[in-house]
């Protein structure tokens, strides 16, 4: 059984930062803007948290400086994304493009800055913030080893944002101004609603969300930061596309990768997966033959929203 | 318009995945864009701290010269050992130096900034990595009155068709198989009975230390009179940090490994991770790692400070030992285990002093790799341990 818990923590791991990002980009793409700078913004959000860690590791430890440290990357990937919304809404950009920039400015912009300050370009943090077992519901049979134990905050702040995100895009206000806005921007404008104000908002929350997915991928995967996020923004967007747009199906498909992801990779500690003889390149493919499966049969009749990429104009009906 | 974002975006993912995949990483590459040439300002060298950029510059400009591979001198391993040699002895003998960064890893631009540095007045450059065997090997005809410290390599063409090592060259090898040797032997004696091994990508380089490590566990189980040594054997295929690396670890971990020897970079930060998480022990390479983590027993360390000291020293009292290849070995304390910042319980000073000496009268034969194999249960045969190979 432990075994079990073992690789549900593990997939845990890799399945609370790509669901929370690929929401991130979800709410970015529902109001009508790409978001492919969700790598870059990962990248930014890391860096500051994870500054903000090594600067204040040796007066403050624990929950509290990782929730501050949480709050300084969501702002962080927030800030950062307003380049981005500004060139896609604002100028019209190519948001293919804008977003490409972002994604090749974060990396060399962290370096320079940890430099700067530090000298070295890798941030060291220490990471004391992994629960052993969260007092009382860590004791329950079956659910507690899966989900209170060897856990981390953020595990539980995936799961909010994410009855937080379907909440809001299905059963508010501006979740339904959200998706006409990515849907049909004139028709959305006609009925009097701002769209560039929309589109701004569908951008910030994804570059927030972000942010706080880069902090959530580093902590428990190394002990410094080095400007690296090893592609996981772009997985994030493969997740958002595995997933259609939708936020229970973003859940279902991060589940679906972090599964894979962390059974290719720790197979070989598992005895009865090692002695079955599947080459790790198997389980490391199928997350991406799914994704290709899914979109063959899916792209007739795309879930994407049908606004998305394109620039909104005012003038056209 | 929809397919065609959908279309450069995984074109986007896959370069992503490709850079993240290659060696330095996609990180480094992008910040050695930055610029050829490092300014020595004054400001940057009061932020760099610990790390000096350059000295001032004496009339002839800086004598003294490192062209980084992909790395930067920080990097803590390669450049910085390097650096780190270099500058001590400069230091202390107040001669002029400076780092120069190439804009990207190609033969052509580690040529271009040999060029510079050598405009830049440089007598002697020290240029780390087995990257530079091509750009040294045309460097060493066209500046033949500058001498060059090659680290991890020696001088070839690029179709590897001829091999010239001109007197104004000076390559450095390393065994690192007997620095893997001490560490897995160390750690036997130490009393671990499950190793793990997580080398970064297949070079030659790692596989040694991969081998060497298996056969220094070997040594110590045969000296014990000990079997069942297990060793976990893989190579993760890059030098990055990431959830898979920590998992690959976390695993080894749940299953009863006890240390793992964490040989590729950042590889190890992911083992780190992992081994805080399960309250396991790290073995760290190339430097001394032990104040990354905690969790670091000791490291398999290249003397490489010490190498390009001796090689700097050399070449100003005129013995510059050019036209054939130095190797470092325990011969000449190349290799070796940092014994004060080790946290050993059981494994002594007095012992590390004994398999030491018996490595270096020669008691042991390691086996090198053999050619297109980086399989150690295809070369190796040993009785005392199992090695089991993750492919």
């Amino acid at each position: 059984m432990s075994v079990i818990y073992f690789i549900f923590q593990q997939t845990m791991l890799f399945t609370i930062p790509l669901m929370i990002v690929a929401l991130g980009g979800m709410f970015s793409e529902r109001s009508g803007v790409v978001n492919i700078a969700l790598e870059g913004i990962m990248i930014m959000g890391a860096f500051t948290g994870i500054l903000f860690l090594n600067l204040t590791g040796g007066s403050m430890s624990g929950q509290l400086q990782l929730i501050l440290a949480i709050l300084i990357a969501m702002v962080t990937g927030g800030v950062f994304s307003l380049t981005h919304a500004y060139a896609a809404i604002n100028m019209k950009a190519d948001q293919t493009i804008s977003g490409t920039a972002l994604n090749m400015f974060a990396p060399a912009f962290a370096i320079f800055v940890a430099r700067v300050i530090q000298g070295v370009q890798q941030v060291q943090f220490n990471n004391t913030f992994r629960i052993d077992s969260v007092p009382v519901l860590g004791k329950i049979p079956v659910l507690g080893p899966m989900l209170f134990q060897n856990a981390y905050i953020t595990t539980y702040l995936g799961i909010i944002i994410l009855l937080v995100s379907a909440l809001v895009l299905y059963r508010t206000r501006f979740g339904l101004r959200l998706r006409a806005c990515g849907e049909h921007p004139q028709a959305a404008d006609a009925a009097g609603i701002n769209v560039y104000r929309m589109q701004y908002a569908g951008v910030v929350i994804s570059g927030a969300l972000a942010g706080l997915g880069g902090l959530v991928f580093v902590v428990p995967t190394s002990t410094n930061f080095n400007a690296d996020v090893a592609g996981y923004g772009f997985l994030a967007i493969a997740v958002l596309i595995f997933g259609q747009w939708k936020p229970w199906k973003i859940l279902g498909a991060s589940l679906f990768f972090g599964l894979m992801k962390a059974v290719a990779a720790a197979y070989s500690g598992i005895p009865f997966l090692a002695s079955m003889g599947i080459p790790s390149y198997l389980y490391k493919m199928v997350p991406y033959i799914a994704t290709m499966v899914v979109l063959m049969f899916t792209s007739k009749n795309s879930q994407a929203p049908r606004a998305s990429g394109i620039p909104f104009d005012k003038g056209q009906r | 318009m929809k397919r065609r974002v959908l279309a450069v975006l995984m074109a986007a993912a896959m370069t992503a995945s490709l850079t993240a995949c290659g060696g330095g990483g996609s990180a480094e590459t992008t910040q050695a864009a930055g610029g050829t040439e490092t300014t020595a300002a004054a400001e940057q060298e009061k932020a760099a701290g610990e790390t000096k950029t350059a000295s001032e510059p004496s009339d002839g400009g800086y004598e003294l010269a490192l062209v980084t591979d992909l790395g930067t001198i920080d990097d803590k391993s390669f450049n910085q050992g390097a650096w780190e040699g270099l500058t001590k002895y400069a230091e202390e003998n107040k001669i002029s130096y400076k780092y120069y960064q190439p804009q990207e890893g190609t033969t052509d631009s580690y040529l271009e900034t040999i060029g510079l540095a050598v405009e830049g007045g440089a007598k002697l450059i020290v240029c780390p990595g087995y990257l530079f065997e091509e750009p040294v090997f045309l460097a060493q005809d066209q500046f033949k009155d500058t001498h060059f410290i090659l680290l991890d390599g020696e001088p070839h063409s690029g179709d590897y068709s001829e091999y010239r090592t001109n007197d104004n060259v000076m390559p450095i090898l390393f065994q690192e198989d007997q620095a893997g040797f001490l560490a897995g032997y160390a750690a036997v004696k130490e009393g671990y009975t499950k190793l793990g091994f997580m080398g970064g990508m297949a070079v030659p380089a790692v596989i040694r230390f991969g081998y060497g490590f298996i056969e220094g566990a070997e040594a110590a189980a045969a000296e014990l009179g000990v079997s069942g040594i297990e060793v976990m054997y893989n190579y993760t295929g890059a030098f990055a940090a990431t959830p898979e690396a920590q998992s690959m670890a976390a695993s080894w971990y749940q299953n009863g490994t006890e240390v793992i020897f964490g040989c590729g970079g950042a590889v190890g930060n992911s083992v780190m991770a992992a081994a805080q998480e399960k309250g396991a022990k790290v073995i760290g390479v190339d430097v001394d790692q032990s104040f990354e983590s905690e969790t670091v027993i000791t490291s398999a360390m290249k003397l490489l400070s010490n190498s390009v000291y001796d090689g700097v020293k050399a070449f100003y009292d005129g013995s510059f030992p050019g036209g054939k290849t130095s190797v470092f070995t325990v011969e000449n304390e190349g290799v070796g285990l940092p014994m004060d910042t080790s946290k050993f319980e059981t494994f002594t000073q007095a012992d590390y002093d004994a398999i030491y000496a018996k490595l270096v009268a020669g008691e042991f034969e390691l086996v090198q790799p053999s050619a297109d194999n980086i399989d150690p249960t295809a070369d190796l045969t040993v009785s005392a341990t199992t090695i089991k190979y993750v492919e």
